[in-house]
């Protein structure tokens, strides 16, 4: 959408004794992102509709009797809000120290989740660890899910209802749910069932965005006990076109999981059951690395790729021969780039005369 | 007859305005209980993922899941019926499943049971019987009523008893007489304010939904009357069911709203039948619908049953259960006058605050102004209950003492006993004790101790109560009902409740002390609605009042 006139209208606003400029619709959360203020928080996620829930990104706005929720409070011309006050701090602290008193543990491994860490982070940062306000522990793991990829460790839920959210705004597939409510809320799928029988699709978009690891990566931790250090590359998805942007997690020479990137420009943090879980094969010891040709025992041997590029020319050359130029058929990777698949195209038309040529993307 | 089929069942209601609900109870009532594949098939009809619709599902606590447990009995264990015989009702009906069930609303006639769609009540489970909820009970002070004006006259329940006694001459002059804006003036002057607990001018409402540009509008009334303690709005719908019509069409005809709803607490099954009957009645006198009194003014009003869930009386809530949404609090702003039922703008009233407009825009604004005492406009009805001779609905002009209400119109507490203590707003107020109860009740009488006067039920507690129970049984309620939106009071109502049943929580009275207060200050700042802001006036107060009972409780 173009933006008008109106839509790029600015104000001002004081925020923490600065005068900043914001644009109308912005939220106080949003303005003080821009500008660097941090305010702690747990259930948002940029992404998604703000949802004003952990109440730790509370702050004063003058002439308000009580703190305003800044994730959902739109900064109004003129308004004078403070980020951090001494009060403002105390209220995060208790109400971090309560979040800690419902789970089983703070400290997860970071492979569980791009998010994983915000808790603890957030624990640390406040020095919530004293143990006070023990009692109940709230949500129940789901250790019955034996699926291979999501963890449903939901002792360490802190209804933040991030998954909830995620599955219905951006995935569209609402599988995950809410039951009950207080304290005895737990998140769930329809009848309470295991995620295969429900609506989910296993694009692992609930895990990424969990900020306590409730919700984990159950193929990443496979090598939770590797030693080394997680690093971080980017790179593009390589399995079909959208071009999703990723990170993928490696220690040392192993390659352990896959994270969407937040800010990838085509996906948003957003990855599919593929791209998210199936990447074992560039690991697995049948995988291909050189060509194979079958020899005359009837076996496949290894090759270099002349050899190869051979076989298959002489092959296709033979059934064309045989049977016309329209019996031969190609089907581009949708794991090509345009380039290749510009190619294959290309060889089917003009070199063999034939139009039929596919890419798989299409099915 | 044969029972409806699924799909007559999805027929009859999805092409009705806020639909769920009446499908779910339309389900509930053929089968006793919702099945999977009653949710499977209503997800179709509605076109509602069946996930969010299972969830949806699982937060009414009178939804029934489990096919053994049909008609199972609903026995009220609220802070009245608690020490009136619930529990050994609840105990002489175990046999046949029943469960306790939060304060149902019948503090004046206890103990309430629900079975199978019908309300019983009686003090022992062989004396049980359904019988119509209590009128108020004569007005003792030489006051004037104003909602209470007609409600005992025979007859006023129906159309032309109700006619009979000055129903419906309010909505007369306001069509042939009075412009939109005159009725809004005439409101905003004489200081109605909201009387569902918050107090907010009606007429600055009304004004800003009869400014809001979007249509259509709509008007709620808000009878989800949930506050433990508080049978004010089951008395005016019982027994004078035209009177929140009138006053719902008066709302309408200011504000240009064209559609209507009835949102009405599970738990007064008898209400919903009055209503039925009153709307169909009003329907057919041309006082509601297409045409009404003959102009082109038209206002059709639709009834919605709640399914167990406190949290729906909270205007957010109530609109997201209307919309067949999962009931959490709405954030806020944007308020309902411009984004309520479908994001449009809506009108959401109490109970009383609409029978009380219908009083004031018939017998004028001076008139109503001046029921108040010291300077107060108009009256309130408190829900009187509990360790009290003549519990019941008292209509009090604003400003009246409270020991003025509780000995001298209530008859005091019982012989050799004395008052403990009497909660404030139901619940919500916590409690007011010993020279506090030197107070009137005016909000800012009573915000100056601390609590608040909101929906108006005072349940007295004497002196043979243990006020630590009775705190940890307002608390438990607090924690039933709370939604699950946000961190301090889904915690915080929990961790509370733990700490004054004595089941966590430090030994050592000072660390407890800190606990308590500690969680309490923090979800009275930044809770996300009024039940978590509210629920820590309970151990505010109980510290407050009971010093010495809560060390002896924590030391124990």
């Amino acid at each position: 959408m173009i933006a008008t006139e109106k839509d790029l209208k600015t104000h001002t606003m004081m925020l923490d004794g600065e005068a900043v400029s914001f644009t109308e619709g912005e939220t106080i959360y949003e303005v003080a992102q821009r500008v660097k203020t941090d305010i702690p928080t747990l259930c948002y996620d940029q992404r998604l509709e703000a949802f004003g829930g952990c109440r730790l990104c509370v702050v004063e706005v003058e002439g308000q009797r009580l703190p305003v929720a800044s994730c959902t409070t739109k900064a109004t011309p003129g308004m004078v809000v403070r980020t951090s006050t001494a009060t403002l701090e105390k209220h995060r602290k208790t109400l971090l120290e309560m979040v800690a008193s419902e789970n089983r543990e703070i400290d997860v491994d970071p492979l569980r989740g791009y998010a994983a860490q915000e808790l603890a982070t957030l624990v640390d940062r406040y020095d919530a660890r004293g143990g006070r306000f023990r009692g109940k522990r709230s949500g129940a793991t789901r250790e019955d899910d034996d699926n291979p990829f999501i963890l449903r460790d939901y002792d360490l839920c802190i209804s933040c209802y991030r998954c909830v959210r995620v599955c219905a705004e951006q995935e569209g597939d609402h599988a995950i749910s809410v039951m009950n409510r207080g304290f005895e809320t737990q998140i769930t799928v329809e009848f309470e069932g295991l995620l295969k029988d429900s609506a989910c699709t296993f694009c692992g978009q609930c895990v990424q965005t969990c900020p306590t690891g409730a919700l984990a990566d159950k193929k990443a931790l496979r090598f939770a006990e590797l030693p080394g250090a997680i690093e971080k590359t980017r790179t593009i998805c390589a399995y079909c076109g959208v071009g999703c942007s990723v990170d993928v997690l490696t220690k040392g020479d192993t390659m352990v999981g896959i994270q969407p990137a937040m800010d990838g420009p085509a996906n948003h943090g957003a990855l599919c059951v593929k791209g998210q879980f199936a990447y074992d094969f560039v690991q697995h010891p049948d995988r291909l690395k050189t060509p194979l040709v079958r020899g005359d025992d009837g076996k496949l041997h290894e090759a270099d790729w002349d050899t190869a590029l051979d076989r298959a020319a002489e092959g296709l050359r033979r059934v064309v021969d045989q049977h016309g130029r329209h019996a031969v058929y190609a089907v581009a990777s949708g794991r090509a780039p345009s380039e290749a698949a510009y190619a294959v195209q290309k060889l089917m038309r003009a070199g063999w005369g034939t139009n039929h040529i596919d890419n798989c993307s299409r099915a | 007859m044969t029972s409806p089929t699924d799909q007559e069942l999805i027929e009859r209601w999805r092409h009705e305005p806020a639909p769920l609900l009446p499908l779910l109870h339309a389900f509930h009532d053929r089968d006793g209980y919702l099945s999977d594949e009653a949710l499977r098939a209503v997800a179709r009809g509605l076109k509602i993922p069946l996930a969010e619709l299972f969830g949806d599902v699982t937060f009414y606590h009178h939804f029934e899941r489990d096919p053994s447990r049909t008609n199972a009995p609903r026995v009220c264990t609220g802070p009245v019926c608690r020490y009136q015989g619930g529990p050994e009702i609840l105990a002489a009906l175990e046999k046949d499943g029943a469960t306790p069930m939060p304060c149902a609303g019948r503090c004046d006639d206890p103990v309430p049971v629900l079975r199978g769609g019908h309300a019983l009540a009686g003090t022992a489970a062989d004396s049980l019987r359904a019988h119509l909820s209590p009128l108020p009970p004569p007005n003792p002070g030489s006051h004037e009523e104003c909602v209470f004006s007609a409600i005992r006259e025979p007859g006023r329940a129906r159309l032309d008893g109700y006619r009979r006694t000055g129903g419906y001459e309010a909505l007369t002059k306001a069509v042939t007489e009075l412009q939109p804006a005159d009725l809004i003036h005439l409101v905003t002057e004489n200081g109605l304010a909201g009387r569902g607990g918050a107090g907010f001018p009606t007429g600055t409402k009304w004004q800003a939904v009869a400014d809001a540009a979007a249509h259509p509008k709509t008007v709620v009334c808000n009878a989800d009357e949930g506050e433990p303690g508080c049978f004010k709005d089951r008395a005016i719908l019982c027994h004078d069911p035209h009177a929140v019509l009138e006053g719902m069409t008066l709302a309408a005809y200011a504000t240009g709203a064209t559609r209507g709803f009835v949102y009405l607490r599970y738990e007064y099954p008898e209400a919903f039948r009055v209503l039925q009957h009153a709307i169909h009645e009003a329907e057919q006198a041309g006082l509601l619908g297409g045409s009404i009194l003959g102009t082109d003014f038209a206002f059709h009003v639709h009834l919605r049953r709640g399914a167990g869930a406190y949290i729906c009386g909270e205007e957010g809530s109530l609109l997201n259960s209307l919309e067949g949404k999962h009931p959490f609090p709405r954030n806020r702003p944007p308020f309902p006058v411009t984004h309520g039922y479908e994001n449009l703008p809506t009108v959401v009233n109490n109970v009383e605050t609409l029978a009380a407009a219908v009083q004031l825009i018939r017998r004028g604004g001076k008139w109503y102004r001046n029921l108040g005492m010291n300077g107060h406009a108009g009256t309130k009805v408190i829900s009187l209950s509990g360790d009290i001779r003549r519990p019941g609905n008292y209509e009090v002009p604003i400003g009246l003492p409270l020991k003025t209400l509780l000995y001298e119109w209530a008859g005091g507490p019982f012989e050799g006993r004395e008052i403990q203590a009497v909660t404030m707003a139901g619940l919500s107020g916590g409690f007011l004790a010993a020279d506090d109860l030197e107070v009137t009740l005016d909000e800012p009488g009573i915000r100056a101790k601390g609590s608040f006067l909101g929906a108006g039920g005072i349940m007295v507690f004497d002196s043979t109560r243990d006020m630590i129970a009775v705190a940890h049984e307002a608390m438990s309620f607090f924690a039933h009902e709370s939604c699950g939106k946000c961190f301090p009071c889904r915690i915080g109502t929990q961790r509370l409740t733990e700490r004054l049943a004595g089941e966590a929580g430090p030994t050592e009275l000072s660390a407890w002390i800190d606990e308590v207060s500690d969680l309490g200050e923090t979800m009275k700042a930044v809770s996300a609605c009024g039940l978590g802001l509210a629920a820590p006036l309970i151990t505010e107060s109980l510290l407050k009042y009971f010093p010495e009972r809560v060390a002896q409780h924590v030391q124990a």
